[in-house]
């Protein structure tokens, strides 16, 4: 465990000590100095993630750290009626023949799922205290496409299992059933910050005691030809059949817009105390969770929402601003996200922000998984001690005036992120990390 | 153009039918079968009955379906909706 006193607010010798009053947020022991309520720390040990560089951390790893794009022609459904041919679609060879039975968004939850409980090991816990918060932003996709296929444009008939296999909740109920987890369950959907309010709530499920661990994380499967040709009325993908690599161009001036992705990553969060207890090895703290609502524009963003939410992840996360080393940014590629994004991270960080990348160059935008995909693709390359980079970032654009760690990897020793998600509806979620 | 059917057919198709959905023995499947025991849940029963729709071409009502306890009801049910309407189908005992 690399998690050192220097950056952790709360002793290990007062983490050790079961009988100790630890409150993370000092405020609290200030006004009440004889409080004896106990605040579990939430440390991940295990991460696992299907993505369009494949099943697994090791695809996913070597992708980041080679900055290789995942993003490619679309193969998985016939796209002549489509204008945008191009993916992060998750390469067939991760999933096939894996979960039959169940949508396309649940089975990468799933396979995500399965990762992440391997790693982590045996919880010693109660069944009923392991939840699953899985997030989602569009839910059983492939379903329901399917469905008013069939019900427009064939025999009209639906298949049975329609709605249990399209519900939101879905993956989130198959990977509880899989796993035997009992305690709270539900999906979490807040569009393309669905994956990464997840965490936070999870976090907050374990530091409340609802839990000792929860499985948290996001799937997204939109691959259909009626979500890509909705996608394509809105005018915001990246369209470059030619060249799918280069399509999607975060913080460029020649940005022309979003690439779709899918995929799931999972992650398993416990108390610090039971992965102490258990030996378990930690491969980092969720240490804060900020989340916050434009109310404003369904799809423009505001700098304001986003600069308060991480704001509001800095101070639940007891950390400073300099204390952030690297920001994983929302950075979709379109051109409203990313100079709004960057001068929020200007106003937070003022003149010395922290270098900042979108990992989504490389994998695409997996809607309400992007979350959870980029966190697990952030701590992997930290903990490997470099940096992703964001990749096509061609032309410099001076309303993006901020250090995005350009086209390739670099070498860096990191104590703590923030992950930014912001999605359709204003609604913001970000989440600080500290690297174990 | 009407194809004739025999009950002997409808039955056979059934059975591939349900052991498609469901791993069951071919012998369980007797007419006097519950189908409850032999494992196929509820959830089971929906995805079979839309198969049979499928197969058929008929539509099975909701009451009929409800109905429908054994195997045998299952033969029976599919027996009489396969002789009406327009499913190309006439039955022949």
């Amino acid at each position: 465990m690399r998690i050192t006193n220097e950056i952790l607010p709360v002793s290990q010798s007062s983490i050790l000590n079961p009988q100790s009053s630890i409150l993370p947020h000092s405020q609290s022991s200030i006004l009440n100095p004889q409080s004896s309520i106990h605040v579990p720390r939430v440390v991940i040990t295990g991460v696992g993630i299907v993505s369009p560089f494949g099943r697994g951390r090791a695809a996913a790893l070597d992708a980041l750290r080679e900055g290789r794009s995942g993003i490619r022609n679309i193969t998985s459904i016939d796209t002549s009626a489509l204008n945008c041919r191009i993916a992060g679609e998750v390469p067939a060879d991760a999933h096939e023949g894996l979960h039959r039975g169940h949508d396309r968004f649940t089975r990468f939850a799933l396979i995500a799922a399965e990762e992440a409980v391997a790693q982590a090991g045996e919880l010693g816990v109660e069944p009923e205290r392991v939840g699953v918060l899985i997030g989602t932003g569009l839910g059983g996709c492939e379903t329901l496409d399917g469905a008013y296929r069939r019900l427009y444009a064939e025999n009209g008939r639906i298949p049975p299992m329609s709605i249990p296999m399209s519900m939101y909740n879905a993956a989130s109920s198959a990977v509880s059933t899989k796993l035997g987890a009992k305690g709270l369950a539900y999906s979490v959907v807040s569009a393309c910050a669905s994956s990464a309010h997840a965490i936070g709530l999870a976090a907050q499920a374990i530091r409340a005691d609802q839990a000792d661990a929860v499985l948290a994380g996001g799937s997204d499967a939109p691959l259909t030809t009626g979500i890509i040709r909705a996608w394509e009325s809105m005018r915001v993908l990246a369209i470059d059949n030619e060249h799918p690599e280069a399509a999607c161009r975060p913080f460029s001036a020649d940005r022309k817009g979003l690439v779709l992705a899918e995929g799931a990553a999972v992650l398993v969060l416990e108390s610090l105390e039971n992965a102490q207890r258990r030996g378990a090895e930690i491969l980092g703290e969720i240490a804060g969770f900020g989340a916050t609502s434009d109310a404003g524009h369904v799809t423009d963003p505001s700098a304001d929402g986003a600069a308060r939410a991480m704001r509001l992840a800095l101070a639940d996360a007891r950390l400073e601003a300099g204390a952030i080393g690297y920001i994983n940014a929302h950075g979709t590629g379109t051109r409203a996200n990313d100079a709004t994004e960057s001068a929020a991270i200007r106003s937070v960080f003022g003149k010395d922000p922290p270098p900042v990348s979108s990992t989504k160059s490389m994998h695409g935008h997996a809607m309400g998984a992007s979350g959870a995909i980029e966190i697990v693709s952030s701590l992997l390359a930290l903990r490997e001690g470099f940096l992703p980079p964001t990749l096509n970032l061609d032309t410099p654009d001076p309303e993006c005036d901020l250090d995005y760690v350009p086209h390739t990897p670099r070498e860096a020793r990191v104590a703590a992120f923030l992950s930014n998600s912001f999605g359709f509806g204003g609604m913001n979620a970000v989440i600080a990390v500290r690297v174990g | 153009m009407i194809r004739i059917v025999t009950r002997g057919e409808i039955e056979r198709t059934l059975i591939a039918l349900v052991r498609k959905e469901k791993e069951i023995d071919e012998e369980r499947l007797t007419p006097g079968a519950v189908l409850a025991e032999a494992g196929i849940d509820s959830l089971d029963s929906l995805t079979i009955l839309f198969a049979i729709e499928e197969q058929f071409g008929i539509s099975i009502p909701d009451d009929r379906a409800r109905a429908m306890k054994t195997f045998g009801d299952m033969v029976d049910l599919v027996s009489d909706l396969v002789g009406t309407g327009e499913t190309g189908l006439r039955i022949e005992d």
